[in-house]
């Protein structure tokens, strides 16, 4: 109990923490105030100041190797409500800063509201929508409390929803529903097992939550029902039926920030149900059932994307495959075992790795698309010599999906296989090669084409400043590979702190 | 040999000729990515091997060294087998660099200067590395960037090559992804050095996976038959520069891969036993389907699958009977076959661009630079042959060694009858001046060049007695016999085609796309609104039931 004290005590830097949720939020009401043309600039002024707090952040939880917490209006949980930023939380805000930024950046000249009019639909919806899923998903990356982190998820469906349907073509609107719908389904399964929570043990903050878990019915059935809804909403198979149309007809720029960064919002709250709530459960059975999920989608993902004949699909399909990796964290880093720690940082730089490689491979696919005026692979021939910078984008980004080294995806591969193999979990082992070689295929059916010799005409050659943030991103993704070890001591900060309570 | 005394000069210097080793490849690579440097890239890039020369040099002649870098994690160190290939595979890359890049019309362009450069690097980063995951890094790069070498057309036989060899590629990456997680798993102190683990793999409870899956990956990388249906495919395609840079250097980095990582100081009779039946299985089967082929480059492909059977064979008898002297000798022998083997595909460019009838030492000198992987004396051949006799021992696998002896001097006869009568079949247009102007001195060179390296593994007297001599001159003897009795008689034999077993592969993975329907349909039902209801219903009852259960 005095670890559980020490947790909930709030810490140097606290106020930081809602500065960072406080900052997008300001953004979103100031575009609507000010409106029109002014919602863009907000959003790209608002983004660097984004990216130095998410920092001074992350430097914070580094300098100190513990969490940094902030109980909101000085009440501690169960009156108040903490936010906490651990390892996990640094890493990912700072992510999730650059991919906006980086996205945001892109999507200026698309939309950007037209000279003469002083607001356009898209362009408006878009720069808000956008500052709104960055709100939602900083509120998850350090939501320490059940219920905060439920209202970080509604906010981010509620972005991303319409994000995905701003074109207003029918197709768009049809893939945007279903999203909404299967995410509203998720959303009440986990508001049912949060209120099972509530109903048992009188708080949902997740320190105090982690000392009074007992195996007890309504414990097991909260955790089925609130792991289900994220599921839901994570797009892990079997229930991926919203992601695939919602993610290939979103504009490039948002399909980056959903494939890249939204559905590692709901992982995240995942991770932190079972490896900070429930550890006390002894629920190995239910962390592998997680595992083989994972591996599900990896093979039914990769061999999916195997057969997409046009590129967004390809991608989408992959992002499938690539969640699947996410879930190989439960059984690998799950209990005591030394080998953990190799699995806690792999599923980790999984997270991190797919985020910027998938946003810089969406980014240049919408370049390709635009280019080209359209996106089917097989007609590619010799687009590789009339657009360089965005297939090499391309090429990095997929370099990393492949696992190949020196990238971040390989740094994961490495060490997800290495807990397996210590872990004894061979089946896991075998998937992870799989999932390698499949992707290796279905990256090899983008650049093959694209790097044969052929004349081709583009409609318009691609703009180099965003041929550029495509390309900056695809090299974070290899520079991961490059991680040093205090990298990963940095992944650990927080992890044991919870984990060891009894 | 890693105990051995170490020269200051070499301990000086040495560290840094192996950065710079890797560092200048990479140098040029970044200088093709401005445009204001392509100019001087392309003209200088041929000699971006020669640091790794001088550290190889350096090595042979003061000792082993090595480079750490923690922070990057890299560990680099060069011992004797590695130095004696690497000075080799540098050799081989610098003159052939030359050959190619200094012609320069309209061939070859900038995807193949780069991937050259990759590739390059890969080769001298796999000698050198000295931790796992350097190693890996490496090896991935002398593999894959080398799609780039082999595709460099768009002839539909081409395609096909690329995309049999990137299969191959990956799926040995993949292997040898998980042999070196089980290494690293068998080391209980966290090194991931090669030493370090290799030391720990008898005792491994992962040994038998680990050991099958370094020959599986190695295997696949040095065509040991039946993994071997690439090779011919991808020399047949390549371009006369890449396919000599490829069979010569980048072969041999899965030569060096089974060097470093079988443990050869500890007596492993069964895998050796095992390791050596592969390998002299793959030493006749190359040359029995080299005879049925007709295309020069082809049966030089052939005859490097056979080759490398040999270097299997000899390393797999050296881990039977726990003989730690193998690896300096094996890399002799490997590195007998990069000089070789890269002369000879150079060879093949010459007579297509020269008009051989008129010079009348060609065809013989051809003859002689073949007959050298047979072992004819006074060649670097018959070195190579010495080096492994030691290895293989005197019981039955001396004799298979014989004979493969004299089958390779029957395959090659059988190159030099092809290469005479198919010269002039229009290749030419990728083939630079240089070569035929300059493939005298590369073939000498292939010949002699070993007797330098020979006294850092043996003696050169031994090396010159008659019993010697004559070990070698009656393989070649016989095998001439076999090789009158093949242009006599050999339109009989079966036409195989080029690449074997390669054809039913495909064909097997090609039927493997109906499966991926099967997960189409899938697919399409999973993504109805009522299987994904029930798919969420039925999670979340299974996942509260397996969180009760565990306990």
């Amino acid at each position: 109990m005095i670890e559980t004290a020490a947790a909930l005590e709030p810490t140097f830097g606290g106020p930081l923490l809602v500065l960072a949720i406080l900052l997008p939020v300001v953004g979103v009401l100031l575009s609507f105030v000010l409106g029109g043309r002014f919602a863009e600039r907000v959003a790209l002024a608002l983004a660097p100041v984004g990216l130095v707090l998410a920092l001074a952040i992350a430097f914070l939880v580094w300098r100190s190797g513990a969490p940094v917490v902030y109980n909101i209006a000085g009440l501690a949980p169960p009156l108040g409500i903490a936010l906490r930023a651990d390892g996990l939380s640094g890493v990912m805000l700072v992510t999730a800063a650059l991919i906006v930024a980086a996205a945001g950046f892109y999507a200026r000249a698309t939309f950007a509201t037209p000279e003469g009019s002083t607001e356009a639909r898209a362009p408006f919806a878009f720069w808000i929508l956008l500052q709104g899923i960055w709100a939602a998903l900083i509120l998850l990356f350090i939501g320490a409390d059940l219920f905060n982190l439920y209202v970080g998820l509604e906010l981010l469906t509620f972005a991303a929803v319409p994000l995905v349907c701003l074109s207003g073509k029918p197709e768009t609107l049809v893939a945007a529903l279903r999203y909404l719908m299967f995410a509203l389904f998720g959303s009440v399964f986990y508001l049912l097992g949060a209120a099972l929570l509530y109903g048992a043990y009188g708080t949902l903050d997740i320190v105090l939550l982690s000392g009074r878990v007992a195996p007890l019915p309504a414990v097991w059935l909260a955790a089925g029902l609130m792991t289900a809804g994220l599921l839901a909403k994570t797009a892990l198979f079997p229930l991926h039926l919203w992601l695939p149309p919602a993610h290939a007809n979103a504009p490039a720029a948002a399909s980056a920030v959903l494939s890249g960064l939204v559905v590692k919002g709901s992982f995240v709250v995942v991770v932190r149900l079972w490896f900070y709530v429930l550890p006390a459960l002894p629920g190995d059975a239910a962390q592998v059932f997680l595992g083989a999920l994972g591996s599900a989608a990896i093979l039914f993902g990769s061999v999916l994307a195997l057969r997409q004949p046009r590129l967004k699909l390809l991608i989408a399909y992959s992002t499938l495959a690539q969640i699947g990796y996410l879930f190989l964290i439960f059984p690998l880093a799950s209990g005591q075992h030394p080998w953990t720690i190799d699995g806690w940082n792999g599923g980790l730089m999984q997270t991190l790795s797919h985020a910027f490689a998938k946003a810089a491979m969406f980014l240049s696919a919408g370049l390709i698309a635009e280019s080209l005026g359209h996106d089917r692979i097989a007609e590619f021939t010799g687009a590789g010599r009339a657009m360089p910078v965005t297939f090499l984008a391309l090429g990095l980004g997929g370099l990393s999906l492949m696992g190949l080294p020196p990238s971040g995806g390989f740094a994961a591969k490495w060490l997800l296989l290495r807990a397996s193999v210590a872990a004894g979990h061979w089946v896991f082992a075998l998937v992870l090669l799989a999932g390698g070689l499949l992707a290796a295929g279905y990256v090899f059916r983008i650049l093959s084409p694209a790097l044969a010799d052929g004349s081709l005409v583009l409609k318009s050659p691609p703009q180099r400043s965003r041929e550029h943030a495509a390309l900056a991103l695809a090299v974070v993704a290899v520079a991961l590979g490059f991680a040093p070890q205090e990298f990963f001591d940095f992944l650990q900060i927080g992890r044991m702190a919870v984990a060891a309570q009894p | 040999m890693t105990g051995s005394f170490t020269s200051p000069l070499a301990a000086a210097l040495g560290p840094f000729l192996l950065v710079a080793a890797l560092a200048l490849p990479l140098a040029f690579v970044a200088a093709w990515f401005f445009a204001g440097q392509r100019r001087r890239a392309r003209d200088l890039q041929w000699l971006a091997p020669v640091p790794a020369l001088g550290a190889a040099l350096l090595a042979l002649a003061g000792g082993p060294f090595s480079f750490e870098a923690p922070a990057l994690r890299l560990s680099l160190s060069l011992d004797r087998p590695g130095a004696l290939l690497l000075a080799v595979a540098a050799l081989l890359w610098i003159v052939v660099g030359a050959a190619t890049f200094t012609y320069w019309k309209k061939w070859p362009g900038q995807r193949f200067a780069v991937c050259w450069l990759l590739t390059l690097t890969g080769s001298i980063g796999a000698f050198v590395a000295a931790d796992l995951l350097s190693f890996y890094l490496f090896y991935a790069l002398v593999s894959i960037p080398a799609y780039g070498l082999i595709v460099d057309d768009d002839a539909p036989e081409t395609k096909r090559a690329g995309g049999v060899y990137m299969a191959f590629t990956i799926l040995g990456e993949a292997l040898l992804l998980l042999a070196l997680a089980l290494l690293a798993a068998g080391e209980p102190h966290g090194s991931l050095r090669i030493e370090d683990v290799v030391a720990e793999l008898p005792t491994s409870p992962w040994r038998d996976g680990a050991l099958a899956l370094i020959i599986a990956s190695f295997g696949m990388k040095i065509g040991l038959a039946p993994l071997n249906g690439w090779m011919p495919l991808a020399y047949r395609a390549a371009p006369i520069s890449a396919a000599a840079v490829l069979s010569g250097a980048g072969v041999k980095a899965g030569v060096i891969g089974l060097i470093r990582f079988l443990p050869l100081g500890f007596a492993l009779p069964v895998w050796g036993a095992a390791l050596a039946v592969l390998g002299f299985f793959a030493a006749f089967y190359g040359v029995a389907i080299g005879v049925t082929q007709q295309n020069p480059k082809t049966v030089l492909a052939y005859s490097s699958i056979s080759q490398m059977g040999v270097l299997a064979a000899a390393l797999g008898m050296a881990l039977a009977a726990g003989d730690a002297s193998a690896p300096a000798l094996v890399a002799f022998a490997a590195a007998n076959h990069v000089l070789v083997k890269g002369a000879l595909f150079l060879t093949v460019g010459a007579f297509a661009a020269m008009d051989w009838r008129r010079e009348k030492w060609a065809l013989p000198l051809a003859a002689a630079l073949g007959l050298s992987l047979a072992g004819l004396p006074f060649t670097g051949g018959a070195l190579a042959k010495l080096a492994l006799k030691a290895p293989m021992g005197y019981g039955i696998a001396a004799i298979l060694s014989y004979a493969s002896a004299t089958a390779t001097a029957l395959l090659m006869l059988h190159f030099v009858t092809r290469l005479a009568k198919t010269a002039h079949w229009g290749e030419t247009a990728r083939i630079p001046h240089a070569i035929p102007r300059y493939w005298p001195f590369f073939a000498l060179g292939a010949i002699f060049l070993p007797w330098l390296l020979f006294p850092a593994v043996g003696h050169l007297s031994e090396a010159l007695s008659l019993d010697t001599l004559w070990d070698g001159f009656w393989p070649v003897l016989i095998g001439a016999a076999l090789a009158l009795g093949l242009a006599r008689w050999g339109e009989k034999l079966p036409p195989i085609p080029a690449g074997d077993t390669v054809v039913v592969a495909e064909r097997a993975f090609k039927s493997s796309f109906a499966l991926s329907g099967f997960f189409e349909k899938a697919d399409a039902r999973l993504r109805f609104f009522p299987a994904g209801g029930l798919s969420l219903v039925t999670i979340a009852l299974i996942l509260a039931a397996l969180a009760a259960k565990a306990r």
